[in-house]
């Protein structure tokens, strides 16, 4: 396939894996099923070697690691050296400019970026999306905004694939050290009013017919790693009525710092309030029921609402994957068995 | 004289027919050639009755079975729609319910039945109608059309279950895999299971070979098929033969009818000549088809199909995959078998009773012929049954039997349609009815014309595969005999009866069929291609054309124009 420096997240697919990374051809793939993920585009391993080369990092780079390696190197001992070979390679990446042409590809996307979200110089993510996870190697800037900004975090993430500890791992497990293609994702950050996961089946129970939602405040960390106890609402899905609903008091909520998140207060008056309306939990169930009847197999989805925009397009998803659940085997089978049937006969 | 309608109340009529349904189809796998009254009104009556049974006690949600017409010998059919979505509702719940049993133990139910179906024709198999009085012998013609009522209930019922299943299983091997069931892992999936008309044919294959052993070929060689009998009486090993030949008549092969769906021609039983032609046949063709090993081998490819593709299932979903999957085998074993138990059986039986009244009616003075019994209708069996010598059916008889001898030259129109109707209106609404047995039996799909390809005739694929061939083209089961190896089979359907002839054939084209009617489904255990729906086939096609069938592209070439 003809490979594109640049690629919107709708254009991608689990095929794109290689070029653009696990990450984007994820939230791609997610987009294929017709959800909506937070907007923007990713840069492919092509941009990173058009990058590389037409400045002269690439052989700039590879001499730098020869010159460190010809003595030999050990990742143990000789720490003070790595430390070295990581900040000089690091220092001439974030210093050379980036090549004119791609530099004003990057603003162009995201100009139309902006363009999408109505919202000037709209602040971004901008991460580093590798083929296979290397988790914590590579760096994220949060709240990256305007074009010069977002050109110049992206050399950062590039340059993040030379901090001490990815080179030491590249050595260990006998990598090539001076190359490291990586693809990087510039995604408009959340501001997240609530968030929080869906799964369309009853995990306890392995009730098929029910889906529940859950949420917070804020980012929805705080409802997948249990730190709060989250509004849950259950809802029949073939009636799409809200057959129960349990909001209790939230105290803290996960917001984005400017590094990484952290945890916050909710103020006093939110605290006993419901995270989501109604008619964003039906929109919610509808939208994962699409899924679900995609896959074939009942799903576990994360969603976020984007307090900027007005419903529905102020839910975003950022995953989905087959739910993992307490099945009440051969007759939760059967049961499935003939939803499917009837499902036939509603053509 | 007032002459009665051949199935009063349901004989068809435009003024009113046209308020249930502006489209009414012909049965085609049934009814060409045209019926005659006495059998159209079984199945008018009670087809009908066991559909409207079978989709209530299911409780389908979209189908309240179907409503059936007699025109000309002709059967028309339109579908009873559910009308209104809270219906639909109130029905999908009952569905729940009412399914369960065809995933929980289908192979038990089904064998209940079974042996309920041959309880009741026991007594009406057994009974001596020559020595029985008139009376007793009115009696047990009341007995096979409860009987055949009952029938038609169990048929349908279990036909919508199991075929539901089938749909939906083509409906996910489409999703999942993309193939539908014209593919070859899909027939791996649903095919290679025994059952009794298998069985039945084994027998006549060890049969032939018997012969062979006994130094009886020679015999079959010179013998034409109805000389048979005389013929082996005095061979040297022929008695012999002649025994283990009449044992397997009596017991289960006498149950077959050339033609499934009519009772005006002879059973195994009465006529065994065709027996003796599948003989004669598989002796000089050299048709020893192993179908044990065959079975073997299907087995395997069926567990090795199966292995690989749950490969590509993902693991939480393997369990209903596999559910499915059972419930659709089910479905073609059934299809295949309860021809057998279900329309054979109680159609034999049927005529049995007929001609065993109509022997005394004759005797009587009531007919000249023990077949114009086929043109009466029961309430007229009635009329005359305890008193036959009283009644003169000759006027009734006549009349119906000119009319019928007219039936079958002209043929019926494949379909009557209100005005403004089209074909194309009709087909639509068959298949947004989601009716598993249209979609698959009757009706099928309609074939879609490739001009690209300038083939001259067009069909459906039953059985994929390519094959060249001499065309020959077989109305009844006695033209059978004229195939070769390699032959194109060109017929307006194939019956049960005719299984044994696939195994040498190169391919075959039917006027009309579905993917789970008798043509399909056996040219899939046999691996040969089989093109469906051309409509025009055994018109268009003559023996002695040579001809392409390619059954992947549903298209069919005549080589030497």
């Amino acid at each position: 396939m003809d490979v594109k420096e640049i690629y919107w997240l709708d254009e991608l697919s689990k095929e794109y894996n290689d070029m653009v990374g696990k990450k984007c051809a994820n939230l791609g793939e997610l987009t294929n099923i017709g959800l909506r993920v937070p907007h923007g585009f990713a840069l492919s391993v092509k941009a990173y070697e058009h990058f590389m080369e037409a400045t002269g990092l690439k052989d700039k780079v590879r001499q730098i690691v020869e010159d460190a390696t010809a003595k030999g190197l050990n990742v143990e001992q000789d720490v003070g050296k790595m430390i070295e070979v990581s900040a000089q390679i690091r220092g001439a990446m974030e210093t050379t400019p980036m090549p004119p042409d791609l530099a004003a590809a990057i603003s162009r996307y995201y100009a139309e970026l902006q363009q999408k979200v109505s919202i000037k110089d709209v602040a971004c993510a901008v991460r580093s999306s590798g083929a296979v996870s290397m988790p914590g190697q590579m760096e994220t800037y949060l709240n990256v905004a305007g074009q010069d900004g977002i050109v110049d975090h992206v050399k950062k993430v590039w340059a993040s694939a030379f901090t001490t500890r990815a080179i030491a791992f590249r050595i260990q497990q006998n990598m090539p050290v001076s190359w490291a293609p990586i693809g990087v994702a510039v995604i408009m950050m959340i501001e997240a009013y609530s968030a929080g996961v869906i799964m369309t089946v009853l995990p306890n129970v392995g009730d098929t017919d029910r889906a529940i939602v859950e949420g917070n405040f804020g980012l929805g960390e705080s409802v997948v790693s249990g730190e709060v106890t989250p509004d849950s609402f259950v809802v029949h899905k073939g009636e799409m009525t809200i057959e129960s609903r349990s909001v209790g008091e939230k105290t803290k909520m996960v917001v984005y710092d400017t590094v990484g998140t952290r945890l916050e207060e909710i103020p006093a008056d939110m605290r006993n309030k419901s995270c989501l309306e109604d008619q964003q939990i039906l929109e919610i169930v509808r939208v994962a029921k699409n899924v679900e009847n995609h896959f074939g197999v009942p799903q576990d989805m994360e969603w976020v609402v984007d307090k900027r925009f007005t419903f529905p397009e102020n839910i975003f998803w950022v995953q989905a994957r087959g739910a993992k659940y307490a099945k009440k085997e051969a007759k939760q089978d059967e049961k499935y068995v003939i939803d499917l049937m009837l499902q036939l006969f509603r053509k | 004289m007032k002459m009665y309608d051949c199935v009063p109340g349901l004989e068809f009529d435009e003024s009113l027919d046209f308020q249930i349904s502006p489209a009414w189809f012909l049965d085609g796998t049934h009814s060409v050639p045209p019926w005659t009254p006495m059998f159209g009104w079984f199945w008018i009556n009670f087809c009908r009755h066991g559909m409207q049974y079978g989709a209530e006690k299911l409780s389908l949600p979209t189908v309240k079975g179907w409503d059936w017409r007699f025109k000309d010998g002709g059967a028309y059919l339109a579908l009873l729609f559910v009308k209104t979505p809270e219906e639909r509702k109130a029905r999908e719940e009952r569905f729940r319910e009412a399914i369960k049993p065809f995933i929980d133990d289908f192979t038990g139910m089904w064998n209940g039945f079974r042996d309920e179906l041959l309880a009741m024709y026991e007594p009406i198999k057994t009974i001596d109608l020559d020595k029985a009085t008139s009376t007793e012998q009115l009696e047990t013609f009341e007995k096979i059309i409860a009987a055949c009522r009952r029938m038609w209930e169990i048929h349908m019922y279990l036909m919508y279950g199991t075929y539901t299943a089938f749909v939906l299983f083509e409906n996910m091997t489409r999703q999942m895999f993309g193939f539908d069931d014209t593919h070859r892992d899909f027939h791996a999936l649903t095919s290679g299971f025994d059952n009794k008309s298998f069985q039945i044919d084994k027998e006549l294959l060890e049969l032939a070979k018997k012969a062979k052993a006994m130094g009886l070929d020679e015999v079959f060689h010179l013998n034409a098929a109805g000389e048979m009998r005389k013929a082996l009486q005095t061979a040297a090993s022929g008695p012999s033969f002649l025994k283990e030949f009449d044992a397997f008549m009596a017991d289960e092969a006498g149950w077959r009818l050339e033609r499934m769906a009519e009772i005006n021609v002879p059973t195994w039983a009465e006529d065994p000549t065709p027996a003796f032609n599948m003989i004669k046949m598989s002796l000089e063709k050299g048709i020893n088809y192993n179908l044990d090993e065959e079975r073997k081998k299907r087995e395997l490819e069926r567990a090795e199909t199966e292995k690989r593709l749950m490969e590509k299932v993902p693991p939480e979903q393997r369990g209903w995959f596999k559910m499915i999957l059972g419930v659709a085998q089910n479905s073609a074993k059934f299809s295949e078998e309860h021809n057998h138990y279900c329309e054979l059986m109680c159609h034999s039986l049927i005529r049995r009773t007929l001609l065993g009244m109509g022997r005394r009616w004759v005797a009587s003075g009531a007919i000249d012929s023990v077949d114009d019994m086929f043109f009466l209708f029961p309430d007229e069996v009635r009329k005359g049954g305890i008193n036959p010598d009283m009644f003169n059916f000759r006027p009734i008889v006549d009349r119906r039997k000119a009319a019928w001898k007219g039936w079958v030259e002209r043929g019926n129109p494949p379909a009557f349609m209100a005005e403004g109707f089209t074909l194309e209106d009709a087909m639509k609404g068959l298949v947004e009815s989601m009716d598993p047995i249209a979609l698959k039996v009757v009706v099928g799909s309609m074939p879609v014309a490739r001009p690209e390809l300038k083939a001259d005739l067009f069909g459906v694929c039953g059985s994929p595969g390519v094959a060249e061939g001499m065309v020959k083209v077989v109305w009844t089961e006695a033209e059978l005999s004229k195939i070769e190896k390699g032959d194109i089979l060109v017929a307006p359907t194939t019956s049960p009866s005719w299984t044994p002839v696939f195994n040498i054939l190169g391919g075959v084209i039917v006027d009309r069929g579905a993917s789970l009617s008798h043509a399909a489904i056996v040219g899939r255990e046999f691996g040969i291609p089989v093109v469906m729906n051309t409509f025009t086939g055994t018109s268009v096609l003559k023996d002695g054309m040579k001809v392409r069938v390619d059954a992947n592209m549903g298209s069919i070439f005549i080589l030497n124009k």
